[in-house]
C-alpha cells in the first residue's frame, strides 16, 4: 500500500510536471507564438486581431503567477483554449474527437506487439544454443528500423503495388459512422497496414528486453529448484522463469511507451489516420499553437495513466511490493 | 598489443563493428567520390539507379547518391553529438543521484521521472515548434535534452548497488574523498552501461533527428537522411514507385542501427557472461562458472606436471601443495557396514567443462556409495567439484558441463539399479522429487519470490500426486511445515515474509514433501548464522530419524561433518582424495589434504 501510495505521489507529480511545462514552454521558449503568426502572415493583421490572439494564448500582461493561476483554472474546467485553425471549435473538442482513434490503434498494437513479443523472448531463451539464436541479432535491426520508413515502405507494398488495402484514413468515407458491419469492416481494413507498422517496429524491443531477463532468471536457483521438483519443462519456464522475468519488462514501460507514442505519431502522419498524432503534426503544420499545446498535454497524460497502470498491475505481480512497509 | 587482439572474437560484435566502420567511413569519404552537389538539380528527373547516378534522382533531378552520403555526414553527426551531450548528462545526474542518496538523489530521481516518462517525441515537436529558426545545432541540443534520462535511471541503480560494495566501503573508510571514488571507484565499474547507453543513444538521436525531418520540423536547409524522406514523401515518391529515393536513407538508419545494437551485445555478453550465446563456454551459467573455478585449479595443477610449466613463476606455494596433494594416492576405505542396502551407487564419473583454454576437469572418476537412510559427508573447498557431483547425480548440470563417463546407478526395493545418467526425460522427471529431492544452498534464492510457499508445495504435489484432493493437499503442505517447526497457517506467507532461517526450513519441508529416498543437501547451513544452523542441523537429523531419507550432504565445514555424518568423502580439485567411515577419517586421516584439513580445525580448536 505504501509502495502504492509512492508511486501515486510520483505520477501526480510528474503530471503536474507535464502541466506545468505545457505551460512554461510557450512562454519561455525563444519563440514568440503570435509573433511567429503575426510574420507568417507577413504583418497583415489587425492590432484587434493580436490582441484577440494574445487572449487566446492566455498571454497577458499579467504576472506570470497570474497567467499560470488562470491557465491551472481553465484547466480544470477542461478548457484547452480555442483551436485556430478550426476556429472557433474548443481545442477540447479537437481532442476529442481524435482521442479514440489513437487509443484503439495504439492501444490495441502495444498491448499485441508486448505480448508478442514477451512470448517470444520466452520461446527464444528457452530454445537457447540451437538454431533460433541466430534470430536474435535480426531482432536488432527490427529494433531500429525507423517507424515511418517501415509504414512507407510496407504502403509501397501492399497498398500501391499489391492494392491490398487503402492507403489513408480511418474508414471509407462512403460508410455510414455507427454501429454497421461496412463501417466497422472498412475501420479494420484500414487499420491493418497502420498496426501492422507500429507492431513490427516496436516488438523486437520487447524480445530483445525479454530474452535478456530470462537468461539471467534461467541462473537463478530457484529455476533449478523447479526444475529438480521434476515439474513439466512448461511449468519451470513459465511459472518460475518467466514469472519473474517479466518483472522488468512491466517496469520499463515507460521507456518503451514514450517511443511507441512517438512511432504511432509519425505512422499516424503517413496514413493520414485521424488520431491525435496526425492532428499534431497538422496542428503544428499551421502554427495552430493552442491546439498542439493541447495535444502535448493530453498525449502526456495518457502516457502517465499509461505507466500508473502498469505499476498497478506490478503490485499485482510481485508480492513484495504489497507488504513493504 | 597486436591488432589482432583488439579485433573481438564475437561474431556479432564483428558484424557490428564493420556496419558501423562502414558508414563512418562513408560519412567521411563519401563526399569526395560523389560527382555531384547534394542539391544540385539536373534534367534526368525521377532517374532510376544508373551509371551516372549511382542511386538514381530525385523528382528534380538531385543526385540521391550524393543526398545520402552527405545525410550520412549530417545524420551521423546529429547523432554522436546527442549521445556525448545527453550521456554526459546522464552521467552525472545518476552518479551524483545514486551516490549522494538523501534529498539530492530524491530530486533527481523525480526530475528523471518526469523526462523519462514524458513521452519524447511529442514533447520535441513542440520544442522544435516555437524555435524560429531550426538549424541542425538547435535541434541537436533539443533532442539531447530530451533523451537522457533512460540511462540517468540505469546509472543510479547501478550507482547504488556498487555503494555498497566491499572495494567502495573500503574506499570510504581509508578517508578518500567523494569525488575521489566516484571518479576512480565507481566510474570504471559502470563503463559498460555507459558505452551501452552511448551506443543507444545515438541510434536515438539518428532516429530523433529523422523523424522531426521527415514531418518537416527538422533543419530542412541541411540534407539529412531524415529531409530526404520527408522529400521523399512530400514528392509522392512511392506513389510513382521511385523505391531508389526512399529505400537507401531509411534501409542505412536501421541498418546502422542494427550494427550499433549488435556492438552493444558485446558490451552486454562481457558485463553479463549468462547472455552470450553460441559453442563452448559461451553458455556457461553461474552454477557452471561456480564448478569452473574448481576445474581451473584442476588444470594448474595438471599443467604443473608438464615440464614446460615448472619454470612458471606463478607457481607458488600453494601451487605446490596442490601438487603434493595430487601426488598422493586416495585413500579410500571399507565403509562401515549399514544395516541399509545400497540405494545409490556412485561409479567412476567424470564430469569435463570444455572452454576456450582447453579441457578442464570438473569430476575426475569419483565413486560412492550411499546406503538407505545413511548421511553421507561431502567435504572440499569451494571448487573441488562437490557441487559439480551432485549436480550430476541430480542431473541438474548445465552446459558447457559434459559427463563424459561413469554411471549413477539407483536401486529401488525390489527391483535391478537402474542408471540415473540414462533416464528419458519422463522417466527423469519422475524420479525427480519423489525419489530423489534436493536442498539448495540458499534458501533465499532457491524458493521463488512471486509465488506463495503454499503454491511451491502445490505445484510438486499436482504433478506428482495427481489424484489428491486440494483439502488433502492443502492438509499436507501445513503438516509439513509443522514438521519443520514452522506455523502451518505460515503456508500462504511469501518467502520474502520469512527470514533466513525459516526459509530454510520450508525448503527442506518441501524436499520432505513427497517422502523422497534420498535427498541432496548443498550446503545448506552455510547462509544461515551459528544458532540457526545448529537448529536446522538438529531437524533435519530428527527428519531422518522419523522419514529414514539418506542424505548427501555437501560442505567446506569438515567439524560439521564428523559430527552429523556415517561416512564422509573428501573431494579436492574434482578427485576424491579420501573416503571411509566418519569415524576413521577423524582418528586416522591418510590423505595429506584431509589432514591439513583436520589440522586446521584443532588450530581453530585450540585457539577457542
Amino acid at each position: 500500500m505504501k509502495y502504492f501510495l509512492r508511486k501515486l505521489g510520483l505520477y501526480a507529480f510528474i503530471a503536474w510536471a507535464a502541466i506545468t511545462l505545457n505551460f512554461l514552454i510557450p512562454r519561455l521558449m525563444p519563440g514568440d507564438p503570435v509573433g511567429l503568426l503575426v510574420n507568417k502572415l507577413h504583418g497583415n493583421i489587425d492590432p484587434n486581431a493580436i490582441a484577440a490572439l494574445k487572449k487566446a494564448f492566455g498571454i497577458t500582461n499579467a504576472p506570470m503567477i497570474n497567467q499560470y493561476w488562470d491557465y491551472l483554472v481553465n484547466l480544470s474546467h477542461g478548457d484547452l483554449g480555442v483551436s485556430l485553425t478550426y476556429y472557433p471549435v474548443p481545442v477540447s473538442d479537437v481532442i476529442t474527437s481524435a482521442l479514440p482513434w489513437t487509443l484503439g490503434l495504439v492501444g490495441i498494437t502495444t498491448i499485441i506487439s508486448f505480448f508478442v513479443g514477451t512470448a517470444l523472448g520466452i520461446w527464444l531463451s528457452w530454445r537457447r544454443g540451437t538454431w533460433t539464436d541466430s534470430i536474435v541479432p535480426a531482432m536488432t535491426f527490427f529494433s531500429a528500423v525507423p517507424y515511418f520508413w517501415l509504414a512507407l515502405v510496407l504502403v509501397l507494398i501492399f497498398g500501391v503495388t499489391l492494392g491490398w488495402v487503402p492507403l489513408s484514413g480511418a474508414y471509407d468515407t462512403g460508410t455510414t459512422p455507427g454501429v454497421n458491419a461496412p463501417f466497422i469492416g472498412s475501420i479494420l481494413q484500414h487499420a491493418v497496414l497502420p498496426a501492422v507498422t507500429i507492431v513490427l517496429a516496436s516488438f523486437a524491443g520487447w524480445i530483445l528486453g525479454m530474452r535478456n531477463m530470462m537468461m539471467t532468471t534461467l541462473g537463478e536457483d530457484y529455476v533449478s529448484m523447479a526444475e529438480a521438483k521434476g515439474l513439466r519443462t512448461r511449468t519451470v519456464m513459465v511459472r518460475y522463469a518467466a514469472r519473474n522475468a517479466i518483472l522488468p519488462s512491466v517496469t520499463s514501460f515507460a521507456l518503451a511507451l514514450g517511443s511507441v507514442v512517438g512511432g504511432s505519431i509519425l505512422t499516424e502522419v503517413i496514413f493520414n489516420y485521424p488520431g491525435v498524432g496526425y492532428t499534431l503534426f497538422l496542428a503544428v503544420q499551421s502554427q495552430d499553437f493552442p491546439l498542439m499545446q493541447g495535444l502535448f498535454l493530453i498525449i502526456s497524460l495518457t502516457v502517465i495513466v499509461a505507466n500508473l497502470l502498469a505499476d498497478i498491475i506490478y503490485i499485482f505481480l510481485d508480492p513484495r511490493t504489497r507488504s513493504e512497509g | 598489443m597486436k591488432i589482432t587482439s583488439l579485433w573481438p572474437k564475437s561474431g556479432k560484435v564483428r558484424a557490428g563493428l564493420i556496419i558501423v566502420i562502414f558508414f563512418i567511413a562513408l560519412a567521411l569519404f563519401g563526399p569526395l567520390i560523389a560527382h555531384y552537389s547534394p542539391e544540385a538539380t539536373g534534367s534526368d528527373v525521377l532517374s532510376p539507379p544508373t551509371l551516372k547516378h549511382w542511386l538514381g534522382t530525385t523528382q528534380t533531378g538531385e543526385d540521391i547518391f550524393s543526398q545520402f552520403v552527405n545525410g550520412a555526414r549530417l545524420s551521423m553527426l546529429v547523432g554522436l553529438f546527442v549521445a556525448v551531450f545527453s550521456n554526459i548528462f546522464a552521467v552525472v545526474v545518476g552518479m551524483i543521484g545514486g551516490y549522494f542518496r538523501g534529498v539530492t538523489d530524491a530530486g533527481m530521481y523525480i526530475i528523471t521521472s518526469v523526462f523519462l516518462i514524458i513521452p519524447g517525441l511529442p514533447l520535441l515537436i513542440v520544442l522544435t515548434a516555437y524555435i524560429p529558426s531550426r538549424g541542425l545545432l538547435s535541434i541537436a541540443i533539443v533532442i539531447a535534452v530530451t533523451s537522457w534520462a533512460g540511462t540517468a535511471r540505469v546509472l543510479r541503480a547501478q550507482t547504488l548497488s556498487l555503494r555498497k560494495r566491499d572495494f567502495v566501503e573500503a574506499a570510504r573508510a581509508t578517508g578518500e574523498s567523494r569525488w575521489r571514488i566516484i571518479f576512480a571507484e565507481i566510474i570504471p565499474s559502470e563503463v559498460p552501461l555507459i558505452a551501452s547507453g552511448f551506443l543507444f543513444m545515438v541510434i536515438g538521436g539518428i532516429l530523433a533527428e529523422a523523424g522531426l525531418s521527415f514531418l518537416g520540423l527538422g533543419s530542412l536547409t541541411t540534407v539529412s537522411w531524415g529531409s530526404m524522406l520527408y522529400f521523399a514523401e512530400s514528392g509522392q515518391a512511392f506513389l510513382y514507385g521511385a523505391w531508389w529515393w526512399f529505400v537507401p536513407p531509411g534501409l542505412a538508419i536501421a541498418v546502422i542501427g542494427a550494427g550499433l545494437a549488435l556492438i552493444n551485445f558485446g558490451i552486454d555478453e562481457y558485463a553479463d557472461p549468462r547472455l552470450r550465446t553460441g559453442r563452448k563456454l559461451k553458455k556457461s551459467d553461474r552454477r557452471g562458472t561456480r564448478a569452473l573455478e574448481g576445474g581451473m585449479t584442476s588444470l594448474r595443477t595438471s599443467l604443473a606436471d608438464e615440464p614446460e610449466a615448472v619454470g612458471d613463476p606463478t607457481i607458488d606455494a600453494r601451487a605446490a601443495l596442490n601438487d603434493e596433494y595430487e601426488r598422493a594416492a586416495a585413500v579410500i576405505r571399507p565403509p562401515r557396514r549399514l544395516p541399509g542396502e545400497t540405494i545409490l551407487d556412485i561409479r567412476h564419473v567424470r564430469v569435463d567443462y570444455p572452454t576456450a583454454h582447453g579441457t578442464v576437469h570438473g569430476v575426475r572418476d569419483v565413486s560412492l556409495v550411499l546406503r538407505r537412510g545413511e548421511i553421507l559427508g561431502l567435504a572440499g573447498e569451494s571448487g573441488s567439484g562437490k557441487s559439480t557431483l551432485t549436480n550430476t547425480v541430480a542431473r541438474l548440470l548445465r552446459a558447457p558441463a559434459q559427463v563424459i563417463g561413469g554411471e549413477v546407478l539407483y536401486s529401488r526395493p525390489g527391483q535391478l539399479p537402474v542408471d540415473v545418467l540414462k533416464f528419458s526425460a519422463e522417466e527423469l522427471r519422475r524420479f525427480r522429487w519423489a525419489e530423489l529431492s534436493v536442498v539448495f544452498q540458499s534458501a533465499m534464492n532457491a524458493l521463488n519470490p512471486v509465488i506463495s510457499i503454499w503454491g511451491q508445495f502445490d505445484d510438486v504435489l499436482r504433478v506428482h500426486r495427481p489424484s489428491m484432493k486440494k483439502s488433502e493437499r492443502l492438509a499436507l503442505a501445513k503438516d509439513m511445515l509443522v514438521r519443520v517447526g514452522i506455523d502451518g497457517d505460515r503456508v500462504h506467507s511469501y518467502p520474502h515474509e520469512l527470514s533466513g532461517g525459516m526459509k530454510q526450513r520450508v525448503a527442506i519441508a518441501i524436499a520432505l514433501v513427497l517422502n523422497p529416498d534420498i535427498i541432496i543437501m548443498d550446503e545448506p547451513t552455510t547462509a544461515l548464522d551459528l544458532l540457526v544452523q545448529r537448529e536446522v542441523i538438529e531437524q533435519i537429523m530428527k527428519l531422518r530419524d522419523d522419514f529414514g531419507f539418506a542424505v548427501v550432504f555437501t560442505t567446506h565445514d569438515l567439524a560439521l561433518l564428523l559430527e552429523i555424518s556415517d561416512s564422509i568423502a573428501v573431494m579436492q580439485a574434482g578427485r576424491l582424495v579420501e573416503y571411509g567411515p566418519a569415524e576413521a577419517i577423524q582418528t586416522e586421516a591418510a590423505h595429506p589434504y584431509t589432514r591439513a584439513l583436520l589440522d586446521s580445525l584443532a588450530e581453530l580448536g585450540a585457539r577457542l
